[in-house]
Parts: C-alpha cells; structure tokens; sequence
C-alpha cells in the first residue's frame, strides 16, 4: 500500500506544485522514507530515459511526402472552394514555395502553428516573461511613478536608450502608472506600466534589432503582443485575455501613427 | 514550417508501436489538422496536434481491425500509397530497428497503451498534466494516477529484466 502522498510527491516532481505545495512535500519527504525512496525512483527513471529512449526526427522523406499530400489535398473538388478565397493570400511572395497550393483553411492553421508554437531558441521571450514576473514583485514595478506623460517620458531619456509612445488611457480603462528601466536584448529598455481593472500591463520598448518574431505569442500564461514602429520594437506582457491586451496595443499603435503624422 | 511534426511523429510511433503505421498516421493527421476539421482549441497547438494523431491512431486500428476481418484485395495500397512511399529502407529506419533492442525502449513498446501514452507525453514531450489530459481527453486526477500506475508497471519490468539477465543494464 503505497503512501497517501505519492501522488502529490509525484505532482511536486513533475513541476505541477506552486511554491507551497512544493514546501509541504519536501516536509514530508523529511519524515517519510517511502516517498523519499519514490523520488529517488523517479529521478532514475527520468535519467534512464532520457539517456536510453529513441529521440527520432522526422526523415526529410517523410516530410515531403507530407507537403506533397497537402498539395494534393488541396487540388481536390471540396478544397477549391477555400482555395479561392485563399488565392490573394496566395499571391503573397511570403508563402510562396513553401504553401504553393493550399487552401485557406490550411493557410489559417499553419499561420496558427507558426504564431503558438514556441520558438525555443529565442531567449528574448523569457527574458520579457522573467521582466513581468519581476517587476510583480514588490517594489519592482515602477522606478518612476506618474499617471502624467509629460513625467514618464522625459525620466526614460535618462535611463533607457529609447523613447517610447507615452500615454494615459485611463478613459479606455488603460491607466498610465509609470515607468521603469530594464535590461533586456543587451540594451536598457524602457518599460511603461499600465494599469487595467486588476491587471499590470507592461509594455517593453527597445531598438529594432532583427524581424521574424512572432505577433503573439502565450508562455507561462502570460501573454505576449509584438510590434514594430518607427525603429522600435514594442512587446506588451500581461496576465490579462487577448483582448484587453490587443485594446491596449491599438491604442498605442495609433498614438504612434498620430506622433508621426503631427 | 511545421512545428510539432517531430512530436506529433514520435507519438505516433509510440502509439502504433510500427514506423509504417506511424508514416501513415502522422499524414493523415497533418492533413486532417490542415483542413481544419479539429478545430484549434485554445491556444495549445502541440496538444492539438498530438489530439488529432492519436484520434488518427485509433481510426487506423478500428480500420485494420475490419480489414482483418474481411480481407481484401490491396490493390488501393498499390496505386495511392506505392509512388509516395520509399520502398528501399532509409537509413533512419534501419537505427531505428536497431534501436528497438535497447532495454527501454523494448519495454516502452511492451506496456499497455494506457500507460504508454501518458509515459509517453510526459517523459518525452514533457507535457504537463492540462496538456496530457487534454490530449487523452480524461481529467487530470486520472493523468496522475495513470502515470503513477505506468512509471511503476515500467519499473517493474525493469527490475524483471534486469533480474533475469545478468548482463542486462541494472
């Protein structure tokens, strides 16, 4: 009969415990020997198969038997419907080569893939995850506290090497907070604090250094909005749902258009 | 431009337990995901992805099943699947074969599907509970106890093996 626990210690080793739970299990693994010996055949066993298992990529045969199925796919009757509507998509150079042929539908899942898989190799998105989570903490979030524009933008001038869209939407339900530097992608950030209902919005800003990153993108629950303007980067990180995110970034993204514009 | 294919590839190995079957499946569930008949759910491609290939996994033995049933001429394998299909074995599937042997992944193949796939999703793709019970469509009570059940059923064969060979690996 196993320990009532094993189940939570299993939990606690596959990383699904909060910070409590974790504490509480390490105390009982102190005065339980089963459990302990329970972690120990865990490690072991993740080791064994991590060491022994058959890590097999996909053969580049296989994939182009695939693309090639996806194009034939999509030349038959029921597909030309979608196809049709696909067609000035299709006309994109973008697409070219890799979807010659295929319909909206397939377009719309593959824009899908290629916006939510997560791009391991970009350490720039955990890097904006840490800089939220941080800046949660207390005394973090702000290094200068101001619902005026005319305060948070001049103080970035001096701290941050960019110089970001300031504004307070409080009547759209955005409030201008403040603002706070940071480190990230080698250069000093600028970072403007929003507040919406119960939620801190962050919105990053710094030199545009490279294309290719995903519009939006969901890691550890937070959410992730990207875009471009003049020759800064923007990323917005917040707790919020997409939506009260995207209002915010329109709201910038406008704001910008009537800078450039005036 | 298709992430998760390596995935959505080895879990159809896992699962149909053949390289020819898992080609097989992990087509189709590519072209099923593409037309968009499992609509995206949320925002988790990878378990969407895998959801469809096991779902595709399941067609193909209830497909087998009747075919073996009722066996028919195989005359539709040779025109649809006979151009596409490498006949010559790659070089791939020959370390793969080879691979079979090793101790774990032998005894990986050898537990019951249940436990295989939660193993499976958890030890190799490294999802955590939400997505495995999303992909298994069971709650996340029942990931824990299955893979609490799978670890020790995997370890006991393991202890087994390793009991009866002495030159196995301990």
């Amino acid at each position: 009969m196993p320990c009532a626990d094993s189940l939570r210690v299993q939990a606690y080793f596959d990383g699904e415990l909060d910070a409590i739970g974790a504490a509480e299990v390490e105390r009982h693994c102190e005065t339980c020997a089963e459990c302990r010996e329970l972690l120990r055949d865990l490690e072991l066993l993740r080791a064994a198969l991590r060491q022994d298992l058959t890590y097999a990529a996909t053969p580049p045969a296989l994939r182009d038997r695939i693309m090639r199925a996806l194009d034939q796919d999509s030349a038959t009757p029921g597909a030309r419907a979608v196809q049709k509507r696909a067609a000035d998509w299709r006309s994109r150079a973008f697409w070219k080569g890799a979807f010659s042929a295929i319909g909206a539908t397939a377009i719309a899942a593959s824009l899908a893939f290629f916006l939510l898989a997560p791009p391991l190799s970009d350490p720039l998105l955990n890097d904006l995850v840490s800089a939220h989570v941080r800046s949660l903490m207390p005394d973090h979030l702000i290094d200068v506290a101001s619902t005026d524009k005319h305060t948070v933008k001049p103080w970035f001038a001096g701290h941050t090497d960019v110089s970001p869209v300031v504004a307070d939407f409080a009547e759209q339900g955005y409030r201008l907070i403040g603002g706070r530097a940071d480190y990230l992608d080698h250069q000093r950030a600028a970072v403007v604090v929003y507040q919406h209902g119960s939620h801190v919005i962050n919105v990053f800003s710094w030199a545009a250094a490279r294309s290719g990153r995903p519009r939006a993108i969901t890691r550890n629950g937070y959410h992730l909005s990207f875009w471009s303007a003049g020759n800064l980067e923007y990323c917005a990180v917040s707790d919020t749902g997409w939506d009260e995110l995207d209002g915010l970034v329109r709201l910038l993204q406008t704001l910008d258009a009537q800078d450039k514009r005036g | 431009m298709l992430p998760h294919l390596d995935a959505a590839h080895r879990f159809a190995r896992w699962l149909s337990r053949s390289p020819i079957d898992a080609d097989d499946i992990l087509q189709e569930a590519i072209l099923r995901a593409f037309r968009g008949f499992d609509g995206l759910r949320g925002s988790d491609a990878k378990s969407w992805l895998l959801t469809i290939v096991r779902n595709c996994h399941f067609t193909a033995l209830e497909q087998q099943r009747r075919r073996a049933q009722v066996p028919l001429p195989h005359e539709n394998d040779a025109q649809d699947g006979g151009a596409l299909v490498a006949t010559t074995p790659d070089p791939e599937s020959t370390s793969m074969r080879r691979d079979e042997e090793r101790t774990l992944d032998r005894l990986m193949a050898a537990l019951p599907e249940e436990h295989r796939e939660v193993l499976v999703l958890r030890a190799i793709e490294e999802m955590d509970y939400r997505e495995i019970a999303a992909v298994i469509n069971i709650p996340i009570g029942t990931v824990m106890s299955r893979l609490a059940r799978a670890r020790a059923a995997l370890k006991a064969r393991w202890l087994k093996e390793s009991a009866g060979e002495p030159h196995a690996v301990r």
